[in-house]
């Protein structure tokens, strides 16, 4: 079981659920420690003062912020806990939007919902609103505040539960306005190779099995590592050869439509 | 746009498109560096050796992967690069899938793509292929010596690319405890959440919601700055138990 990393109440008019939020992922990445090579000891971080040459202890260390001119500000933690919101125990829905009018760019770090209460209320308030999200498709959108920190947060339905997100600030998503999108009249293609470019995409089309795809970066590091403890060397595999030029477009098209529909045959 | 990041090829079948990758999110979030709060001054991160007690220049460092308690195996950076597979500048579109299938849960980084040297046409064609099949493109995209599942799609004028995370990453519904109430909630308070949702239902418009913390940071700094004292927080309030029909029907009235 998941523990806790934050407890409070979602609140949207006036009924109040407690809940708390829990991880919707795992980390399943391999840790590394860093060791001094030469003697195989693990090496400690020190906090040492840039002007004394003597070392930090953690309750000495406050919080610098460098202005445009060079000069800093220092800020203390005392002062960080003033400017924290007043209702930092609340998610206060502010509005419901259409779950698709929401772009996944904006998306950050998912986690789930739970009731923090064995009331019957609290909990029926619950159930309550996962099920009307569900069947309206629709996503609550709310702030609240974490580690200090405030979050602006999308709330929906998800396998029957509330799954929560945090959310990017417009101006955290870039303005795609300036990429290089080939937008010009001239690139657009002939309606002969945009069917025939479909055609391949539905030819390649699958289920989405999220299962099927596997972390192999994480199982090749796994291998490394076992390899390496028992004493094999390791070696990088080589750089892929530079690609080739891009050929016609329509031959290209042509030839992979011919090569899915001998390979189907 | 501040420059690409990566350049490389997408392919598909025989297709080769050369493509850009540029960032498409950014922090904007205010960092601060430790500084010692007797004297001002930075405070520096020195690797210690726990055994000798001196400090270890960074090309001495190794890193340790524990397999028994304070058993190391000792890897170098280019072993652990070794794991990354080929260095592959192709991002191969293996499969694809309806757009709509993948749930955003599965969505890591974002990045959008754009077109490369000699690739406009090609990226296009991509383009108003997935836009007009309304599927994304799914494969491998070996970046910072590490392999990502990646998904290609159309969005707007552009190509996106979003890094994903594997399914096992993944806590599931079914891994939380979640307690049912005594009985389901009745049509009437059915009724009065729907007509609540859609009393407060509105359309996405991002620009509304500023990151209020960050600004009151950024204030803080310029009254700091100013030489200016900040004031104390209040307590916040708790919440009491609740009429789940009464609190819905006093929610309502208000509208």
């Amino acid at each position: 079981m998941p523990r806790s990393l934050w407890t409070g109440s979602l609140s949207f008019g006036l009924v109040n659920v407690p809940v708390s939020v829990e991880a919707a992922v795992r980390d399943r990445d391999l840790h590394f420690r860093q060791i001094h090579e030469k003697d195989g000891a693990p090496i400690e971080t020190q906090r040492w003062c840039s002007e004394e040459d003597v070392e930090v202890p953690y309750d000495e260390i406050t919080h610098g912020y460098e202005l445009d001119d060079g000069s800093q500000v220092v800020i203390s933690d005392l002062e960080l806990q003033a400017i924290e919101p007043r209702r930092t125990r609340t998610i206060d829905i502010e509005q419901f939007v259409e779950l698709d009018d929401v772009d996944p760019m904006y998306f950050d770090h998912p986690y789930w919902l739970v009731p923090a209460s064995d009331d019957d209320g609290a909990v029926r308030a619950y159930r309550l609103l996962t099920e009307v999200m569900g069947q309206t498709d629709r996503a609550a959108l709310g702030r609240f505040v974490m580690r200090a920190k405030e979050y602006l947060a999308i709330i929906r339905e998800r396998e029957g539960a509330l799954a929560l997100s945090t959310m990017r600030f417009a101006d955290e998503v870039r303005d795609p306005k300036d990429v290089e999108a080939a937008t010009q009249k001239a690139h657009k293609p002939a309606k002969k190779e945009l069917d025939a470019a479909v055609a391949v995409i539905e030819a390649l089309t699958r289920e989405w099995e999220p299962d099927k795809h596997k972390d192999r970066y994480r199982s090749r590091l796994r291998k490394v590592v076992d390899r390496k403890r028992k004493g094999e060397t390791i070696t990088a595999p080589d750089a892929d050869k530079a690609p080739e030029a891009a050929p016609d477009l329509m031959a290209a098209l042509e030839q992979t439509l011919e090569e899915l529909q001998s390979a189907r045959a | 746009m501040p420059r690409s990041i990566w350049n490389g090829t997408i392919t598909f079948g025989l297709m080769r498109v050369p493509i850009k990758v540029h960032s498409a999110t950014e922090d904007k979030g205010v960092h601060f560096h430790e500084v010692h709060a007797k004297d001002g001054a930075r405070v520096n991160h020195r690797r210690m050796c726990s055994k000798e007690g001196k400090e270890v220049p960074y090309k001495e460092v190794a890193r340790g992967y524990e397999v028994r308690s304070g058993e190391y195996v000792l890897l170098s950076k280019e072993e652990i690069d070794a794991a990354a597979g080929r260095q592959s500048r192709e991002i191969e579109l293996e499969e694809f899938v309806a757009a709509g299938e993948i749930d955003p849960i599965f969505y890591d980084r974002g990045y959008w793509l754009g077109a490369g040297d000699d690739g406009a046409d090609a990226y296009r064609l991509l383009h108003d292929a997935l836009a007009r099949a309304d599927r994304v493109g799914l494969g491998r995209w070996v970046f910072h010596n590490r392999e990502y599942l990646a998904a290609v799609g159309a969005h707007d004028d552009v190509l996106t690319l979003q890094t994903m995370r594997f399914a096992d990453e993944l806590v599931g519904a079914g891994d939380l405890e979640l307690p049912s109430p005594s009985r389901k909630p009745d049509p009437r308070e059915v009724k009065m959440a729907g007509t609540l949702v859609d009393s407060l239902s509105d359309t996405f418009d991002p620009g509304r919601f500023h990151d209020s913390y960050r600004e009151r940071v950024l204030t803080l700094i310029e009254a700091k700055a100013r030489g200016e004292e900040p004031e104390l927080p209040d307590e916040p309030e708790a919440a009491g138990e609740m009429d789940l029909a009464a609190a819905l029907e006093a929610s309502l009235k208000g509208r």
